[in-house]
């Protein structure tokens, strides 16, 4: 495909406002393939907003976001067939309720990828083993807890053998005690070489899993660095007050 | 026009709520009674009421035919106008909003009418033809606004998971949206099939032998006025009932995977 180049995503000067409000202010980032990038920030400082216009979920209004040495804006690229390479896990799971959590799984393999029943139940079926829900296969999302939906959530999105994937705030609609089952699902993912990007509040997560740590406020990215820079020498005050509140 | 996301069940029948199984309810009462009301008169006096529900039940067969063709047609026009209100493409919602505004505003009654007798100058249509088409046009617009206050009912994060994973905008639209939504268009759709029935009484006012119609006519042969009207309302309600337990089956098989 592209050059060989290890970059998989390249986001260029981007820009975003929703109405008056400056969403992404010239904001420029790149990942490269196996990279685990957080993204952190007070709420409202776009950090979201810049995960979900990797996959175009958000529009941006000016500059240049490549995935996969493709330009998601160009009218000619097929965002559909590039969107089945981008999984993308929301806060509030958004799993399909009419389905079962087996065809939760199995339905865009089946429909996108052309698999037949048997062999996307199959790979459905070791994916819900990988995040500890086999036995529930068979119900449908609304008798599973939060957690456990999350897990759902995130195995839908690995059924499609996506490059990379896209966190946004993964843990925030849970309860406590069950931020854990879904951060290890994580962890367990990032050890096995996938590319993410985790918009997060969870510190501990970044501090594990991060190769490179982001810091957004008012649209635009204030800091990055690795982990151990940012927890013990933040440079700027922003990062600095910010994490004097959270952690 | 407010935008809301609960659908208001309209008026008509009430659909009888699905937890409501027990032996003394309204829907209950009303079949049993109704049932037993005919059977009353259909023994102890055998003389008009069995001669009457002969006559009648030619008319029985065409106020089915009418109401059955009809609701088919509205459903699918109603879905056709649905999806083009809620359609990106301005044009198309355009037309869909225009088609709805013009429907609402003019009495089935007129548009019966004008259907059979202004446009009937034109065209040569026949009048169970014109019927089902006026039938079909006024309760397609109707029902266009129940799929439209369905589809815009399902959570945006449905549409946006189901676009995640690669999904193009149609299906979306039908393999995550639409099998939702048709659990909460149920119920008022169920009331618009119901509404539909008690409206094809309208179309006696054109040539059709409808139920109502062959009531006036064995009424204005026999003078028999009170018996003939007592069996076709005890007729309709016997209809009208079993169609709104139909609905209310239906929705509880729709709603198999909400947790209770």
């Amino acid at each position: 495909m592209c050059a060989a180049s290890q970059t998989i995503v390249d986001i260029r000067h981007v820009n975003k406002s929703f109405g008056a409000l400056k969403a992404l202010n010239n904001v420029s980032l790149s990942m490269s393939l196996g990279e685990k990038v957080v993204i952190i920030g007070p709420s409202g400082s776009g950090k979201s907003t810049l995960l979900r216009s990797i996959n175009k979920l958000e529009t941006v209004d000016s500059g240049k976001i490549i995935v996969d040495g493709q330009d998601i804006n160009d009218p000619k690229t097929d965002i559909n067939k590039l969107r089945m390479e981008l999984g993308m896990v929301f806060q509030n799971f958004n799993l399909f309720p009419h389905k079962t959590v087996l065809e939760n799984l199995t339905l865009a393999p089946i429909k996108l990828k052309g698999l037949s029943k048997a062999e996307a139940d199959a790979v459905a079926l070791k994916l819900l083993d990988k995040v500890g829900i086999k036995d529930k296969a068979h119900v449908y999302p609304s008798r599973l807890s939060g957690g456990q939906q999350q897990r759902v959530a995130i195995a839908r999105a690995l059924a499609m053998s996506p490059k990379i994937m896209l966190f946004d705030e993964p843990t925030s609609a849970l309860d406590p005690e069950m931020i854990g089952e879904v951060l290890d699902v994580m962890v367990t993912l990032a050890k096995e070489g996938m590319t993410m990007a985790v918009v997060t509040h969870e510190m501990g997560f970044a501090r594990e899993v991060a190769d490179r740590v982001v810091f957004m406020d008012h649209g635009t990215i204030i800091e990055e660095g690795t982990p151990e820079h940012f927890f013990t020498s933040p440079e700027h005050d922003r990062t600095k007050l910010f994490l004097s509140q959270i952690l | 026009m407010t935008e809301t996301a609960k659908i208001d069940v309209g008026e008509g029948a009430a659909i009888p709520s699905k937890n409501d199984w027990g032996l003394f309810n309204a829907w209950v009462i009303s079949i049993v009674g109704a049932v037993a009301a005919i059977i009353y008169l259909l023994v102890a006096q055998p003389d008009p009421y069995q001669r009457l529900l002969v006559y009648l039940s030619d008319g029985i067969v065409i106020t089915f035919q009418v109401t059955v063709t009809s609701i088919c047609c509205a459903c699918v026009i109603g879905l056709i106008t649905g999806l083009g209100r809620v359609s990106k493409n301005k044009a198309i919602n355009l037309v869909a909003s225009t088609y709805v505004e013009i429907i609402r505003g003019i009495p089935l009654l007129v548009q019966l009418f004008y259907i059979y007798y202004a446009l009937g100058r034109f065209l040569n249509v026949h009048d169970l033809t014109a019927a089902i088409i006026a039938m079909s046009v006024c309760y397609g617009a109707y029902m266009g606004e129940v799929f439209r206050a369905g589809i815009t009912a399902i959570d945006k994060g449905q549409t946006e998971a189901a676009r995640s994973l690669g999904f193009n905008g149609k299906q979306t639209m039908f393999l995550v949206v639409l099998p939702q939504a048709w659990r909460t268009i149920l119920p008022p759709v169920g009331n618009e099939f119901i509404a539909l029935l008690k409206d094809t009484s309208l179309v006696s006012i054109l040539a059709v032998s409808d139920l109502l119609r062959r009531g006036r006519e064995f009424s204005s042969e026999t003078f028999l006025y009170f018996e003939t009207y007592t069996l076709v309302a005890l007729v309709y309600l016997v209809i009208t009932l079993i169609l709104s337990k139909g609905v209310s089956i239906m929705e509880a098989r729709l709603s198999h995977y909400v947790r209770r």
